[in-house]
């Protein structure tokens, strides 16, 4: 039997949104199903028997429930849609069907009823059964001369018969370890309601459980290493006589085994450390605090610490100081900039005046006849670069107000004196006739 | 033949785990049974290092809850008062310790659970002013994260101190040595007297932690 791949099997799962909801009333009446038919032998359940079950089972969960028989008629619908009812009639509409619980619906139904805790006398008889059967096993082995005789007589009861034992031992082991919480938090219960007063019943409980644990323990120790020393054998044989598979189903079992044996040492250490905490706490807390008063007293403590502060002092040696190594230390000049004479000598430059300038041709150009504005603008912007035209157009018109007094139509002509440059325009420029 | 462990302080200096166990004692914390070896170790030596300690002005105590820890009556070693912050922390999981529902779990407490005892005992308006104290207005998000980080740091120093034990970034174990913190309240005496008497023996001061008393050099002792 190949092992399942986990990852691919979780994938599968995801891939097919396999979910379980089931209430209480589903859970009661698939239980209900179990107990009868396990009481009567039934192997299935018509219709009528279903319902009526069903009913039983909502009187006890909801009493007094409206219409139980849709109820019902929808439980088993969701149980069939979940996989925990099977028809079994394959009669179809032609008659009403015969239903049965499913492998599903058992198992779950046996979790919550079986009480398979694991006890000294539970463990020997298995362990005692599962010693009978490995023995068979090897005897089998032994004798077995073909194909057709390891796979029926070793490979058949190591793969079913023996991993059914192993693995009601290991399901009895998780059924003690349920126990064990169950335990504590009993304890924590006890101690929280009766405090003093519970001290005896918790050391009875911790006892008792410690007893077990022991006993299960040397049981676990004692039979695993002879089930062990078995399938080695039958492992040994196998491997001699080439068979692989019987070889791997006796190595899938000492696997099985040796975590069977890991369990019960895991847990009796756990324990061991549960049980002298809960001493510790038994003897320092609530022998010496009976009347449970440290705690009470304690949280008026913390309440008034804020205005009534206290500091508890411990010891705080400090460091040893390790001092370093002399080293020679070379002497690193500061960071600085080469000195220079940074300061440069005085240019001789012609002065501009911009204003002056203008006026100047405007003065030129009114003195070589220039009668209009257009005319006299034309000529000054003549001399003056493209981006400063349109700020000289109106210093040109300004200084020819000062200097020429002009006058002016009532609809002035709109006239070109430059490139994408057009004025009003102004006439009778005499030259420099204000001034 | 003879069945003490050490023979004299000779013998304790030379065995192999007493230059750990002399370091952390020396560094305060408190060595209790879960510590195994070492605390067998001091239990064993337990008349030799308490003479060694006496010459450096410390008392080596040994206390019925089962540890030990190292007092100093004067600033020799080293000495400091806890923080703020490890008080009330302290005291809150010295409550959760008392608390039988921390039995179940062995003692595992997430770190949250005693931040959340702590504002429920003290409130949180006291809480974010003892841990601000001369803040006047501080915004809730911004105190609430501090509160919340100085929970954290303390809870890393009460673990050096051997208070508690980091399980993971959410839990601690709570060990026996954080009854200290209940000391004050564990006689039937008044509580304030029984504070006087702990100062009187140097286990603790009374007052507000001063500014400089923050443990942040390791190697500044108390004044």
């Amino acid at each position: 039997m190949d092992p399942i791949d986990p990852s691919r099997a979780v994938a599968a799962l995801a891939r097919d949104k396999a979910h379980v909801d089931l209430k209480t009333v589903d859970l009661c009446f698939l239980a209900a199903l179990h107990l009868r038919a396990g009481k009567t032998g039934l192997a299935s359940f018509d219709e009528d028997a279903l319902f009526d079950l069903f009913e039983q089972a909502c009187d006890v969960v909801e009493p007094g429930a409206d219409n139980p028989r849709t109820r019902a008629t929808h439980a088993v619908r969701r149980l069939r849609e979940q996989r925990f009812l099977a028809r079994v009639d394959g009669a179809g509409l032609v008659r009403a069907g015969e239903y049965a619980l499913t492998r599903l619906a058992a198992a779950v139904v046996e979790f919550f009823l079986a009480e398979e805790t694991l006890t000294r006398e539970s463990l020997t008889l298995l362990t005692g059964t599962l010693r009978a059967q490995l023995a068979q096993v090897l005897a089998a082995a032994r004798k077995a001369d073909g194909a057709d005789a390891w796979r029926l007589d070793v490979v058949g009861p190591l793969d079913v018969t023996v991993r059914d034992l192993v693995s009601g031992i290991e399901r009895r082991q998780r059924g003690l370890d349920a126990q064990q919480e169950e335990v504590r938090a009993e304890i924590t219960a006890l101690l929280g309601a009766d405090w003093f007063a519970a001290i005896e019943r918790c050391q009875a409980l911790l006892e008792s459980t410690t007893a077990t644990l022991n006993e299960l323990n040397g049981v676990l120790l004692r039979d695993s290493h002879h089930f062990v020393a078995l399938l080695q054998e039958i492992a040994a044989l196998a491997g001699a006589a080439e068979e692989a598979s019987a070889e791997d189903a006796a190595h899938r079992v000492v696997e099985h085994v040796d975590r069977i044996a890991a369990w019960g040492a895991a847990r009796q250490r756990a324990w061991s450390e549960y049980y002298q905490s809960v001493h510790r706490f038994l003897r320092d807390v609530v022998r010496l605090d009976a009347d449970r008063a440290l705690s009470r007293r304690l949280r008026d403590q913390i309440a008034a610490w804020p205005s009534k502060p206290f500091h508890l002092l411990a010891a705080r040696a400090p460091s040893i100081v390790l001092l370093r190594a002399p080293e020679a230390r070379a002497e690193r000049p500061a960071v600085a900039r080469p000195r220079s004479d940074r300061e440069a000598p005085p240019e001789a430059t012609a002065a501009t005046d911009a204003a002056a300038d203008l006026e100047a041709a405007v003065r030129r150009a009114l003195a070589d006849g220039a009668s209009t504005l257009a005319e006299a603008t034309r000529r000054v912007l003549a001399e003056v670069p493209a981006p400063a035209r349109y700020a000289a157009a109106g210093e040109v018109a300004a200084l020819a107000v000062r200097l020429a007094a002009p006058t002016s139509a009532c609809d002035r002509p709109w006239v070109d004196v430059a490139p994408r440059l057009e004025i009003e325009d102004w006439t009778d420029l005499g030259p420099e006739s204000r001034e | 033949m003879n069945d003490a462990p050490f023979s004299g302080l000779e013998a304790v200096v030379a065995d192999d785990r007493f230059p750990e166990v002399d370091l952390q004692l020396r560094r305060g914390r408190h060595i209790g049974r879960e510590d195994g070896l070492a605390y067998e170790f001091v239990a064993d030596a337990q008349p030799f290092l308490e003479e060694l300690y006496r010459r450096y002005g410390c008392e080596l105590v040994r206390q019925s809850d089962g540890y030990f820890y190292l007092l100093p009556s004067n600033d020799r070693l080293g000495r400091r008062r806890l923080t703020v912050g490890e008080m009330l922390v302290g005291q809150t999981a010295a409550l959760l310790y008392l608390d039988p529902a921390t039995l179940q779990h062995h003692g595992v407490v997430a770190r949250d659970a005693i931040l959340q005892r702590l504002a429920a005992l003290i409130g949180a308006d006291a809480l974010v002013r003892a841990f601000h104290p001369r803040k006047r207005r501080v915004d809730e998000r911004v105190a609430a994260e501090a509160v919340r980080g100085q929970t954290a740091e303390a809870l890393r120093r009460l673990a050096d101190l051997g208070f508690v034990d980091s399980v993971d970034d959410a839990h601690v174990r709570l060990r026996p040595a954080l009854l200290r913190f209940a000391e004050p309240v564990r006689g039937v005496q008044d509580r304030l007297a029984a504070l006087e008497k702990l100062v009187a023996r140097g286990e603790a001061a009374f007052g507000d932690e001063p500014a400089d008393e923050e443990p942040r050099a390791e190697d500044e002792p108390a004044s």
